[in-house]
Formats: C-alpha cells, structure tokens, sequence
C-alpha cells in the first residue's frame, strides 16, 4: 500500500508553485470548498444538533449521537462493511489484473475498444442488471439449471440472498474500476523491460511478479483506491442480492435520513466515518512518505 | 473518443430541454412514480389547458427532504397520511376550498375525516391499501389467517417480509394485543423477543418489490404490500392475500397542496378532476390499490373487485398509521439490532 | 510510442505463454461481465409484463418504447448529464492531478485527502447537505445542480486514475519540452495530455459510468424535468420493471457497441 497515488504530491522533481501554480489549482479548491468542505460543515453543524418530530435539525447543542455513535453495534456493523470491501478489493484483483495487462498489450485502437466494451454493461440501469443477476443466481435459476442438465450437483443450490450472491454481485459491479486504473499505468511499460528481466534469467512467473507487478503498483494502488473506498459505503448490493439480512453501515446512515427521521444522528455517523476515513489515509500517506521504497 | 465527439449535439439538447416555462398554466405536482397513468394527465391538460408537470418520488422521505428544503415549489404533493399527518402539524399544507371540490361527495364515508386529518381541512385521499400476508396456495396447503400461522418453524427460509422496520414491529404488537400506534420503549421491549424469532425464519427483506422472490419460487410466503399481492394476483390466482386475524394496518396515500404553491386553482381543478368517478376508475385500471371513490368503485369491473388484495374481506378494523415522531428512532434501533444479531 | 505487437514475435516462448493464459483470462472475465448483458437482452422479448418469470417471446416492447416518453427523455436526461460531467471531470480531474504532481503546494497531502473524501461519504448524506447547500445559495433544483454533484463524486476517479499514470512519468520529459522553447502549457498540452491519454480515457470512462448510474445523490439534487434512467427505473420497481426497460437498455447497449466496432474498423481501414 505504500505506493499510494498521494506520493506523488512528494515527487521529487515537483517544485514550489508560483503564481500560476495557485491560479490554475483555484478552479478545484473553490470546487473542493463549495461542494466538499461546506456539505461536511453542514454535517459537521447537524451533528452537534438536536431535531424536531419531523426528523429536521434544530440548532440547540448536544453531544448525545457521538454518545451513540459509540455503540459496539455500529462497529461491528463497520468491520462487516469493511470485510466486504476488501474481500471484493482481493477479488477484483485477482479477476481484474491480468485483463488489464492484456488489454495493454494490445495496439492502440483494439485497446480503447476492449476498453469500452469492460464499461458499456454498466452503461444500463443498476436494478436491470441486477435483477438479471437475480435470473442467473435464483433457485429455478440459468445457474442451477445448467449445473443439474450437466449433472454436476443432483439439487439446486442456495445461491441467491447469500454471502456468495453479495459477493458476486459485488465484485461485478467494482471490476472495470480496478481494470481501468491498472491498466493506465500498464500501459507505458515497455516490452523490452520484460525481456530483459526474461533474459537475465527469470522465468515467465518470476519475470512478471517481480519485474511487471511492481511497476504497475501505482495502478493497483490507485485501483485498491477506488474499488476499496466506494465499496465500504455500498448497500444496494447487499440489499437486493443478500436479502437485506444484515445491515451496512450504509443502511445504517441512509436510514437515519429516511425511515428514522433522525437528521443529526445520520451526520454524526457520516461524520465519524468520514474522518475515520481520513485519518486511515492520512497514516498511509505519512508511512508512503517516510518508505523510500515507493 | 467517440463521445467528446458528439457532445456538442448534447449541448443544444440540453439547452432546449431547459427552455423557460410559463407558469400559470401549469400544474407542479409531485407524486409517487407509477401511480398517476400518462393519460389521466394527458385527458386534463386536453380539458383544461393546463399542462402538469409529474415530478417522482420513490419513498415518502425523500418527498419530505425536498419539500422541507424548499427547493422546488410544488402546487400538489401525495405524501402518506402519517407524513400528512406531519405536515398539517407544523402547518405546512393549505386547507382546501371544498366549493372547488363538487366531486368530493364521491368518496367513501370512512375515507372522510380520518385519524391523519380529523376536521377533513388539509387531504383528499388518492388511494389506499393494506399490508397482509400473501400465500402461495400450490405450495403451502395449510390455511394460514394470522402472523401466528406466517412465522412458523417449518416455514423457515420460506418467508419474504418488507424491509419496514415499523411494518415489522407493528405486527409483533398486533400479537400481543397492543395497539399500532403505541410506539413506548415498554412495548418496544416486548416486542423484541416476538421479532428475534421471527428474523431467524426470514429469507428476505424487500420493500421495493417483495413480488420478484415470490413469482421466482425463492419464496413462499410473504408480508407485502396490498399493491404488490394484488398484482400477484393478478399473475396467478396462486397467491393468495389475506389480512391478518390478529389486526392490519391501511395506509392512505393522500393529495393535498403546500405552503408556498403557486397555482392553487389548478390545483383544486387537478383534485376535483381526480374525484371525478370516470378518472379515479381509469386510475384503478392501470394500478390495483383499494380505491377509496365509492362512485368509481360502481364502475369497476367484477374481477376488479373479485382482487382480494385491493378489496379485501376485513376481519377486524383496520388502524391507519399515525405520526410517532421521534419514536421511529426507537424502532430503527430495535431493528438494527436484531438484523446484526441474526 | 512504439506499438507492442511490432515486437511480440520477438517475446520468448514462456512471456507468450503467459500472454496466452492472460488472455484466456480475459475472455472468461468478458463472459461474466456479458453474462448478465446477454440475460438483460433475452428478458427483453419476454411476453410477461412484471418480467421475472420467462414467459413467451415478443417484440411488443420494442414498439411500446417508441410511445413511451418518459423513459426515452430519462435516457436522454442521463445522457445529457453523464456527458457534461465527464467533460467538467477530465477537465478538473487531469488539471488537478497534473499541478499535485508538478508542484509542492503547502497543503498537498490535505488536499489529497479531501479529493477522496467524496468517494468514502455516503450517498444520501452527500445528497442531503448538497440539497440542503444550494437551496441556502438558492439555486433552483434541476439539470445545473445534477451536474454539479455528479462532477463532484466523478472527478476524484479520474485525479486518481491519472494521478497512478503520473507517478511513472519521467520528469525528463516535460523539462525537455521546455528547453526546447515550448511554453510550460504547450509543453503540457502537447507532451504531457498525450502522454496521460490512457489514463484520462480510463478516467472518462469511470466518471461517465458513474454519472450514468448514480441514483441516490440524483434525487436528492434533481427537479422538474431532470429525472434521470436510475431514478425513473427505481420508481418503477413498484409495478414490476417491464420488459420495455431491458429492452431500452438492449437497444442503448447495442448500438454503441455497434458504434464502438465499426469506428474502430474504419480506423484500422483508414491506417491502412
């Protein structure tokens, strides 16, 4: 994780900005500032807040949803989120790197082509796709169907509304954004690296897991980045593919918006997990500072 | 990339989409999404020359959110009655002109003052519907006529149920004899035992549509909404409906106009329109919730009515939700709770 | 750059095997991201209205689509909106990954963080103080405010993206460019944009994907009008989503695939 895309704030070859440094960087930080830091000031505001019958904030100062906030349930229910994310990180991994490396492998123009086509199933509605999924996974499935004609298991599985389904469900939706990461930075290497690794005696497995893999680890850190982050928050998936059986933290937060009509006690768990987000990614930027390796 | 390329067509297709409207001869109604037909729409902006903007909402809460903030000025909104209930507390609804409303007289005497709005001031009902049990009559041959006889051993791993934390809690009070509404820590704790039985038979939790794990076999039983055991069974006579012995809850989704609207007179058109017997059966033809019209109730078809779903045989009176405030806090707790315990 | 297959025959024999394995790989990862695809199409041509159960074959909704507006404006709603945002979030996206890399700003690392921040915050909490923000700047709710929010949740995908691509770049080569007289934005337009191409498509491509299939945020920002795929679909789910819907999704997925092969087959004639 040291190769964090956040080194290369710490370039070396970066320089100290001047003018036009700042004037080109103003459009995102007033961007950052308008729709990032003032929403979170709001939450921050609504958090400290009590509410009205109707679930709105009233500005009368308490400190009891941080009290709450402290409940071991909603820490198990994070580490659950959390274990489902990074099971999916692992997998998409797994599935997605070598398509990436595949796909730069290619000339140019079938490369941007093979591109499109990992995103364009995502281009229809996420219900849609999902309930094709709950068509293949379902008792009298595509699935079971296939697995019984083959005589590969003498009844139907319970695929659906199980760990397995979120799983599956789950990594289908995470993939493209870890096979497009890894392959903008596959891209560039070239094969004459490989070659040499190749030459200098290194068999194909060794030549890729010690020459090819480390350079692409910015791509797979940047890919960890935005498969990991977003996953921890997912809930739809577990939902419709999992039965709803055990709650996410990201039920836990939508419901208090909605179903509990509890404003400030959904911003002080947004709150929380987002600066425990960032206090994580804080630590694994100092760390990536300090590891020369990176 | 193809994309940037074709981007400037997209630019002048968004500039015309935005185009100035003019807002007299316009309705902004804000409603559920599939609830009010294109054509009911379409035959009033024909009559009256008044064009309806159909914004949707998918969950009372989202409604609620918006029109709190404040952002767009709607003329009509169709929240639930307990969310109505809500509003007309904190002064947030218009009271209505009933020499605007001659159709009024059409509906029903028991949809008239109801528990959400008692002096009949602020909401016209729309539709109404219930929660029950439905059946897959093929694969389970015992009758089943209470919560009792839905959450049983052997059904385990057979049951859908809405993923309504208060839909839930509700009919574990209904077993004990307390009643809907009366939403205490106390109740709430007797509640609870009933309820950590209950998760461990459930497969699934489903509030959009409990139908898909039925009509798939996934399941057997299920606690849904009217709507959706109407539409089973319409699919297939199979899936039975039934309400509940130990007592059921009748939702009202209702109209009514907010503070701040600006077309009030299309609005009052739009509700008498709506109460007109010929256009509330149109509605029930493309959706079959209970349609609280009595007048249009006569020009239902029998098969209509024959839907125990939309009409179902009530056993005992049904109770309507009221509005709890900060007790649904409680109820998302005691449910979180046993989710993460299962 | 010189392209990879002028000097694939020359791989050894074990880096062609495993090529070869990769890309077997990649066809079975291909199957399962098209299984559903295939599954969504077929449903498509089903005769029963709540399509959950397989029920008999028809085009019937293929001709439905053409008289139902809602669903056609909602796709071009989406469209309209993913493409603006794509746009907004290159943009911003590549700029701000490129001035992070070059310069040592005084809050760098804060800044970095922030840039994820939208990524970890939950939906309906972004949703909800961003309806909450612009109806205190009193902005009426619509296809700008969609915009707005969507750019936001977008454009950290591509600073990412493009961020990983940077960071083996070699600083030789924008310093090159400069000796050589160009100014520093020639010298980012012309050697460093192209340089970052791959990046930046991957990034354009999340941040349209991500537009397009963005619900919650959607609805809390949208208004009159600006309804979009997700939202109109997930109120549909209330009456069963009907065939009409995959067979929007069959005919939108179809041509621009059809798009995507045939432009890229007219290139390979045209370099020819």
């Amino acid at each position: 994780m040291q190769a964090l895309p956040s080194t290369s704030a710490n370039s070396p070859h970066a320089r100290r900005p001047r003018v036009w440094g700042w004037v080109l960087l103003a459009p995102m930080i007033a961007w950052l500032v308008l729709f990032v830091i003032l929403p979170m000031v709001i939450l921050f505001v609504y958090s400290f807040c009590t509410r009205d019958d109707l679930g709105r904030v009233v500005f009368e100062f308490t400190f009891d949803n941080y009290r709450r906030v402290g409940d071991p349930i909603y820490l198990t229910i994070l580490g659950r989120s959390i274990a489902y994310a990074a099971l999916t990180t692992v997998l998409c991994i797994a599935l997605g790197y070598p398509v990436a490396w595949f796909i730069a492998r290619q000339r140019e123009a079938v490369r941007n082509t093979l591109l499109l086509l990992v995103m364009i199933p995502f281009w229809t509605s996420f219900l849609i796709r999902t309930y094709a999924w709950i068509t293949i996974l379902k008792g009298e499935g595509l699935l079971n169907g296939l697995l019984l004609a083959v005589g590969f298991i003498p009844e139907p599985l319970t695929l659906l509304y199980t760990p397995f389904a979120v799983i599956i469900g789950l990594v289908y939706a995470y993939l493209p954004f870890m096979i497009l990461p890894i392959y903008g930075s596959a891209e560039k290497l070239d094969n004459a690296l490989v070659e040499a690794a190749h030459d200098l005696g290194a068999g194909p497995v060794r030549a890729f897991s010690e020459v090819i893999v480390p350079l692409t680890w910015p791509g797979i850190a940047a890919g960890v980045l935005l498969v990991f982050v977003p996953a921890i928050g997912m809930f739809a998936i577990t939902d419709l593919m999992g039965g709803a059986r055990v709650p996410m933290i990201g039920n836990i937060i939508q419901n208090q918006f909605s179903k509990a009509f509890n404003w400030p006690f959904g911003a002080a768990l947004g709150v929380v997990f987002t600066f425990m987000f960032i206090l994580a990614y804080a630590l694994i930027q100092r760390r990536g500072a300090r590891d020369p390796h990176s | 990339m193809k994309l940037l390329r074709i981007l400037p067509l997209l630019v002048l297709a968004a500039v015309f989409a935005t185009v100035a409207r003019a807002a007299d001869k316009e309705l902004n109604l804000y409603a559920w999404s599939e609830y009010i037909p294109q054509s009911v729409l379409d035959d009033f902006t024909k009559e009256t020359g008044i064009k309806v903007n159909y914004e949707t909402f998918a969950s009372g809460e989202e409604m609620l959110a918006k029109l709190l903030a404040g952002g767009s000025r709607y003329d009509l909104i169709q929240p639930p009655d307990y969310i109505a209930e809500a509003l007309i507390k904190n002064k947030l609804l218009i009271a209505l002109d009933y020499k605007k409303l001659p159709n009024f007289k059409n509906l029903l005497p028991e949809f008239t003052k109801m528990p959400h709005d008692p002096e009949q001031k602020f909401t016209i009902p729309y539709m109404a519907g219930t929660v029950g049990i439905v059946v897959n009559t093929e694969k389970i041959k015992e009758p089943v006529t209470g919560y009792k006889d839905l959450f049983q051993k052997k059904y385990k791993d057979r049951i859908v149920v809405l993923d309504d934390g208060r839909e839930l809690v509700v009919a574990a009070l209904y077993t004990l004899g307390i009643g809907l509404n009366d939403i205490t820590p106390a109740n709430l704790e007797k509640a609870r035992p009933v309820l950590a039985d209950w998760f461990k038979l459930i497969k699934l939790f489903d509030s959009d549509s409990p139908k898909t794990a039925l009509l798939n076999g996934d399941v057997d039983l299920g606690l849904v909404w009217g709507g959706e055991g109407a539409i089973l069974w319409n699919e297939d006579k199979k899936f039975q409906y039934i309400l509940p012995s130990e007592g059921a809850h009748l939702f009202v989704d209702i109209l009514a106009i907010p503070k701040g609207a600006r077309n009030q007179v299309a609005a009052h058109k739009f509700l008498d329109y709506i109460l007109r017997p010929e256009v509330s059966a149109a509605i029930s033809e493309e959706f079959p919730y209970t349609n609280p019209n009595g007048e249009a109730r006569k020009l239902l078809k029998p098969e209509q009515l024959a839907n125990p779903a939309s009409y179902p045989k009530i056993v005992k009176k049904l109770d309507t939700f009221r509005h709890i405030g900060e007790s649904s806090t409680l109820i998302d707790e005691l449910v979180t709770d046993l989710k993460n315990a299962k | 750059m010189p392209t990879p297959t002028a000097s694939r025959p020359l791989l050894p024999s074990g880096l062609r095997l495993l090529n070869l394995g990769f890309g077997v790989w990649t066809v079975l990862v291909f199957i399962f991201l098209y299984l559903p695809i295939l599954v969504l199409v077929a449903y498509s041509f089903n005769t029963s209205k709540l399509n959950i159960v397989w029920e008999g074959f028809t085009f019937r909704w293929y001709a439905d689509l053409w008289s139902n507006v809602p669903i056609t404006r909602a796709l071009k709603n989406s469209l309209i909106i993913a493409s603006f945002t794509t746009v907004a979030a290159v943009v911003i996206g590549t700029g701000g990954a490129w001035l992070l890399h070059r310069y040592r700003y005084r809050f760098s690392r804060t800044l970095q963080t922030l840039i994820c921040v939208p990524m970890i915050m939950p939906e309906i909490v972004m949703g909800i103080s961003l309806l909450v923000f612009f109806t205190v700047i009193n902005l009426e709710l619509g296809f700008l405010t969609v915009i707005l929010a969507h750019v936001t949740f977008c454009f950290p995908f591509v600073l990412v993206a493009v961020q990983a691509r940077l960071q083996g770049l070699d600083p030789a080569l924008e310093e090159a460019a400069l000796d050589l007289g160009a100014s520093p934005l020639k010298a980012f337009w012309l050697v460093i944009v192209p340089c970052l191409r791959p990046a930046i498509i991957s990034g354009a491509l999340m941040a349209f994907t991500l537009s397009m299939d963005e619900l919650i945020i959607t609805v809390f920002t949208n208004g009159l009008g600006s309804a979009t795929l997700p939202t109109v679909v997930y109120g549909m789910a209330k009456k069963g989503l009907n065939p009409m819907l995959n067979a929007l999704s069959a005919i939108f997925i179809l041509t621009t695939i059809a798009f995507v092969l045939f432009s890229s087959h007219l290139r390979k004639l045209s370099t020819r």
